[in-house]
């Protein structure tokens, strides 16, 4: 099946079949590894990415429903030049240790930072609720988050 | 040149992360690549009849792997008792039987239908008291794989002249890794040569276990890390399986082949903290000043040996926790099941005598009618003093400085004075845990490892560390480079880690055993010290600047490397005949205090504050290092209440993580972490490990909350509401 | 594993729902299966951890997610003076979420929609979706159960509307025939402000399946109850609708109502077992709590 879609800014015309998994597609078609699989079941939001800007679990996802639909990846943050304010503070916080869970959680992260630009610690954490990470605590991340809002407030 | 050590560099692995660049194992594509999948018994032990290839499937281009296939049909570990695939009998649910691999995912996930194990079932071994009865022998005759006997003083018959004699028997289940990353290998064969790339934490483990298996020297094969997505202890022997089983399928087919785990599979093939049940019986005097204890420690190895003999030392090692003893008998037993084999996982057996003693504690002051912290501090070990194994303390013994500053953090003593507070149909209580780890392989363990560093000089002004050690998240590559870098006195931007692998860096030893930065990095130190005052002599001896001596130095290959060997201390002497001596070379210590709400009406346990104020020497980087507490604290949070792995003949009812339940971030508490520094002089910079410490003081300090929340005594992890629940109807609750 | 099977799965996302309603019937008439596909929340688990299928026997994937016609949420008067709630089946729960309709006039349905997995799930799961599936674990289908809603059955053959309580027949069983999906689901409306209650006992704070789930809503008029609606997940094959409990409640003055009539009346309305998230005994204990926790309230209110 035919889908046009707009991947991190790029409009696209893909063949794939169409109950094939989002996930499925960005990664091996169009080689966006970084959104990860975790579970497969929609339990660790390792495979987080934006969907017309609202964050879901692409391997619950079927490609013929993307159709003229918008998809953000962990790719789409930022560029190669820089890195993003969330993205540096995910660093400098230390609130990626191993990084699997890295990219679903910046994308659930960014996802709230666009709709709440200065969340509350307990808005933080039920933004990212649906993405598991083992090594952290949580605690780090949650401070990235904070510490990112006030960054990008501070953006002219 | 400021100092690294001590500084938040942040992670140089970081950018990468975030930007969804780093590349993990089921990122790689390799041209022409197969995937591969195993076939697993179903049943938990048996005689394994044979394995039928449905004839009415097309097999064509599905490459098949059995026993028969297997040059050196067993894993290289401890033992060589576990098959790399079972031939002639099942041991335990979840074996690996056969392999398959094909280029096309949807044709091998049809074959796997058309897969027959034609196996006659035995009566499965499957608790720890079916084992210790032996009325199945599935190893010797007494399903015994290790036993230890540790003695100080009069042992554990004193334990009866004492005033006051308590009781107690303590019990964990199993706790699964999760690392959010599952197990994946990609293999392939250079002519003769084995190359293996995944995810793991130890590749010189991986490249004996090909060795072995394939008859290979060390030149013909190559084992590299990948980015590692979470490893916990669970990818230190496991990944060994793995990448054996893609190398069969690889050299079968001709092709390279990925070999990625889904979930649960994972859940239920891999390797698991090991269930455990502590019997305790203590004497002390009336004050409260502890004189003999009795300890015996059952651990459940599951179907082969693994590493349990290691795991049930540390165990056995900690199970008198951080305290002071006259008298002492610990008895460990380990025995088989036909359960899945368990093995590493972060604490190594010290979470579970670590509970025990807690709980034991918190017992004996109940007794007593005193603060079970009260009752610690008094018995707290202080430089000096001697260990059950009958070691002096000589240096490095933070925990009364953890106790104090955890203490003063949560509010603990007036928080706990006050009773329990019930709003409504909530109750808020707090408690303590006082713990202790030992850093770097037991005893003589380092002396046989050897382990080596490597640091070159590069051309630029820019240095290179090479060594064995992995970052799995714990951050390796970021403080070694620290280390180096004060070492050289140089910018940690300019030292580089190389990437493990087996062709370019020297065997370290494994990522295991807090021992990363206190032994392994304590060579990377020397190293890097080694070659400033080669630097030093270059520049005296030429008349030449730093920079030029830096040039010429690099430029020369007899000059350019310090290799370094690890030498452990002098004056840490263990015996292994009598098990006693100098069980580590250094202790990390620390305290947590967990703050806990307990609905009294579903039982549910909210742990709303934690406090945990951990000794690790010295702080190489206070951001990584505080992620290894939190990340370590949750990880025993998740153990302590929601973790529970329910099986039923010997197989796993909830391998996903629908049912397996870890904590998310509306689970996790608020966390306050505090550093202590009592520095370790063999450490760099005076560090120890911290690694494991954070796993071992959770559960009992949240255990100790719910008690004083509810007045409910739990003594078995994990504590569901539905275990409080029953505590509440036999005991009667608030 | 099998996700690798997905590929050949036929797929199809008709433009309207007229069209959709008649490839359903097309195909129940010659017996041939329909996946219809929302948020995928509940197919995509299945597909994951069932076996490989073989290629012919697999359904179509009929994807009705982006059908307008079953995506409104609105509030409108009905013939008896009352309002009513109508929302899509494909609505998701995070819209229904963020309506402030929903929000101010049906809170126990925001509060519900909260406590649905986490946000991706949300984001993507529908009440047309969690009632079809039938779970009796399924939050939003408890929430509907305490609402008293009417759910919205269109075919080519036209609509039909069945009560909740008329829509389950047994464990994942319900009344929808083959060439019939839900359009709808319509909720007569208690007034702004009625006490109700939302309580998930689940396995952690996110991503949860209930152990027990309660929902209830009230209208309390000079000490009694006007109306009462009860719903409970996962203590029965399907979501309960405690009709014992229900009489009670309405049957005498809130004060005559003890917690010991309220424990006899819930212990006969649920059949909890036993599985692999918890005890039979334990969810019979959180039941009579939590349903005596509301009367409580009501008593006080």
């Amino acid at each position: 099946m035919s889908v046009t879609l707009t991947v991190n800014g790029s409009l696209l015309t893909l063949e794939a079949p169409p109950a094939a998994r989002l996930l499925d597609v960005l990664r091996e078609r169009l080689g966006l590894t970084g959104t990860k699989e975790g579970c497969g079941e929609g339990e660790c939001g390792a495979c987080t990415v934006l969907l017309d800007g609202v964050p879901v679990n692409a391997c619950l996802v079927a490609f013929g429903q993307c159709d003229g639909r918008e998809v953000t990846t962990v790719e789409g943050l930022g560029s190669t030049a820089h890195l993003t304010p969330l993205q540096e503070a995910m660093v400098t916080e230390g609130g990626a240790q191993c990084g699997i869970c890295t990219p679903g959680m910046l994308l659930s992260a960014e996802a709230l930072l666009r709709e709440r630009p200065r969340p509350t610690e307990p808005e933080i954490r039920e933004a990212i609720a649906g993405n598991v990470c083992r090594c952290t605590g949580y605690q780090r991340i949650v401070n990235a988050v904070s510490e990112a809002a006030k960054k990008r407030e501070a953006l002219p | 040149m400021a100092p690294s050590i001590g500084t938040s560099v942040p992670r140089v692995d970081g950018p990468a992360k975030v930007r969804g660049s780093a590349r993990y194992v089921d990122d790689l594509v390799l041209p022409g690549m197969l995937h591969g999948a195993t076939v697993r018994s179903d049943v938990a032990r048996g005689r394994l009849l044979g394995v039928d290839l449905d004839p009415a499937f097309d097999w064509t281009g599905i490459t098949v792997v059995t026993a028969d296939d297997v040059p050196v049909n067993a894993v290289p570990l401890i033992e060589n008792d576990q098959p790399v695939l079972a031939k002639d009998e099942i041991r335990h649910a979840y074996e690996p039987v056969a392999l398959l691999a094909c280029e096309d995912r949807l044709r091998l996930a049809q074959a796997m239908r058309h897969v027959t194990l034609r196996v006659a079932p035995l009566p499965p071994v499957l608790t720890i008291d079916d084992a210790l009865a032996a009325r199945e022998a599935i190893r010797g005759a007494d399903n015994v794989i290790k036993r230890y006997r540790i003695t100080k003083g009069r042992g554990g018959a004193a334990v009866e002249s004492c005033e006051v004699v308590v009781r107690g028997v303590y019990e964990t289940g199993w706790q699964e890794h999760v690392y959010i990353e599952p197990n994946g290998m990609v293999a392939w064969w250079d002519g003769d040569t084995a190359r293996v790339e995944g995810s793991l934490q130890c590749p010189y483990y991986v490249q004996k276990g090909i060795k072995g298996v394939f008859g290979l020297p060390d030149e013909g094969v190559d084992v590299t890390q990948a980015v590692t997505g979470g490893g916990f202890g669970g990818k230190e022997e496991y990944p060994t399986l793995v990448a054996l089983h893609a190398l069969l399928l690889a050299r079968k087919s001709g092709r390279p082949v990925k070999l990625v785990y889904g979930r649960q599979e994972d859940v239920e093939a891999s390797t698991k903290r090991h269930p455990s049940r502590v019997e305790i019986a203590s004497g002390c005097d009336r004050d409260g000043t502890l004189r003999a204890v009795s300890v015996r420690v059952l651990f459940d190895g599951g179907a082969y040996v693994t590493l349990t003999p290691v795991v049930l030392s540390r165990g056995a090692l900690h199970a008198c926790g951080a305290y002071r003893w006259e008298d002492v008998t610990v008895e460990a037993l380990a025995v088989a099941t036909n359960t899945p084999p368990n093995g590493a996982f972060r604490g190594f057996g010290a979470p579970q005598t670590v509970w025990a003693i807690e709980r034991h504690l918190d017992r004996v002051a109940r007794t007593l009618g005193v603060d079970p912290v009260t009752l610690k501090r008094k018995n707290l070990l202080r430089l000096g003093d001697t260990t059950a194994t009958g070691q002096t303390l000589k240096e490095s013994v933070g925990v009364e400085e953890c106790v104090e500053k955890a203490l003063e953090a949560s509010g603990y003593l007036e928080k706990r004075a006050r009773g329990p507070i019930v709003t409504g149909r909530t109750a808020r209580g707090i408690g303590a845990a006082v713990f202790l780890h030992g850093a770097g392989f037991t005893g003589s363990g380092e002396k046989y490892l050897k382990g080596k560093v490597a640091v070159d000089l590069l051309p630029g002004g820019r240095a290179r560390v090479r060594t064995a050690s992995t970052d799995i998240g714990q951050g390796t590559e970021t403080v070694f480079r620290q280390i180096a870098a004060d070492g050289l006195g140089i910018g940690v931007e300019d030292v580089d880690f190389a990437v493990p692998s087996t062709a370019n860096v020297p065997d370290s030893g494994p990522t295991v055993a807090s021992r990363t930065v206190m032994v392994v990095g304590s060579i990377v130190d020397a190293a890097a010290r080694e070659l400033r005052a080669r630097l030093e002599a270059e520049e005296t001896a030429c008349g030449a600047t730093r920079s030029a001596a830096w040039e010429r130095l690099a430029a020369d290959p007899a000059r350019a490397t310090s290799l370094v060997q690890y030498e452990p201390p002098p004056g840490v002497v263990w015996d292994d005949a009598t098990y006693s001596g100098d069980a580590y070379p250094a202790y990390g210590w620390a305290c947590d205090v967990a703050e806990v709400e307990v609905d009294l009406d579903t039982f549910e346990t909210k742990v709303t504050g934690f406090w945990a104020a951990v000794d690790v020497g010295r702080v190489i980087n206070p951001t990584l290092c505080a992620g290894q507490v939190e990340g370590g604290t949750l990880q025993a949070i998740g153990w302590a209440l929601t973790e529970k792995l329910v099986t039923k003949d010997g197989k796993i009812l909830n391998p996903r993580m629908t049912n397996y339940i870890v904590p998310t971030s509306l689970d996790a508490p608020p966390f306050t972490t505090t550093l202590v520094e009592a520095a370790y002089s063999r450490g760099p910079g005076g560090a120890k490990g911290v690694g494991e410490l954070p796993m071992d003081g959770g559960a009992p300090a949240v255990a100790a909350a719910i008690e004083h929340a509810t007045g409910l005594v739990l003594d078995r992890v994990p504590m569901l509401p539905e275990d409080l629940f029953e505590a509440s109807v036999k005991g009667g609750a608030r | 594993m099998s996700v690798a099977g997905l590929a050949l799965h036929p797929f199809t996302a008709p433009k309207s729902l007229d069209e959709a309603l008649a490839l359903l019937a097309e195909r129940a008439a010659k017996s041939e299966k329909t996946v219809l596909l929302a948020g995928g929340t509940d197919w995509f688990v299945e597909r994951h951890v069932a076996p490989a299928e073989e290629a012919g026997t697999l359904p179509l994937v009929l994807d009705v997610s982006r059908l307008d016609a079953l995506r409104g949420i609105s509030l409108g008067g009905d013939t008896l003076g009352g309002d009513t709630l109508r929302i899509g089946a494909a609505a998701t729960y995070l819209e229904i979420r963020k309506d402030a309709r929903v929000a101010a006039r049906c809170p126990l349905l925001a509060a519900t929609a909260r406590d649905v997995g986490a946000l991706q799930i949300q984001a993507r799961g529908t009440l047309g979706g969690n009632l079809a599936s039938g779970s009796p674990a399924a939050d939003g289908v408890t929430a509907l159960a305490a609402l008293d809603a009417t759910l919205v059955l269109a075919s080519a053959r036209g609509t039909r509307r069945v009560p909740i309580s008329g829509f389950y027949t047994g464990y994942r069983k319900s009344v929808l025939l083959a060439d019939e999906l839900v359009e709808a689901v319509e909720v007569a409306l208690p007034p702004e402000g009625s006490p109700f209650a939302w309580r998930k006992v689940g396995t952690r704070q996110a991503q949860a399946i209930s152990k027990v789930a309660f929902a209830g809503l009230a209208v309390v008029a000079g000490g009694r109850l006007a109306r009462l609606g009860l719903g409970m997940a996962s203590v029965a094959p399907t979501v309960a609708l405690l009709p014992t409990t229900r009489a009670l409640g309405l049957s005498k003055p809130l004060a005559e109502i003890s917690d010991a009539d309220v424990e006899k009346a819930v212990l006969a309305d649920v059949s909890p077992i036993d599985d692999v998230r918890s005890t039979a005994a334990y969810r019979r204990h959180v039941a009579v709590r939590l349903v005596q926790r509301f009367f409580g309230e009501l008593r006080g209110s």
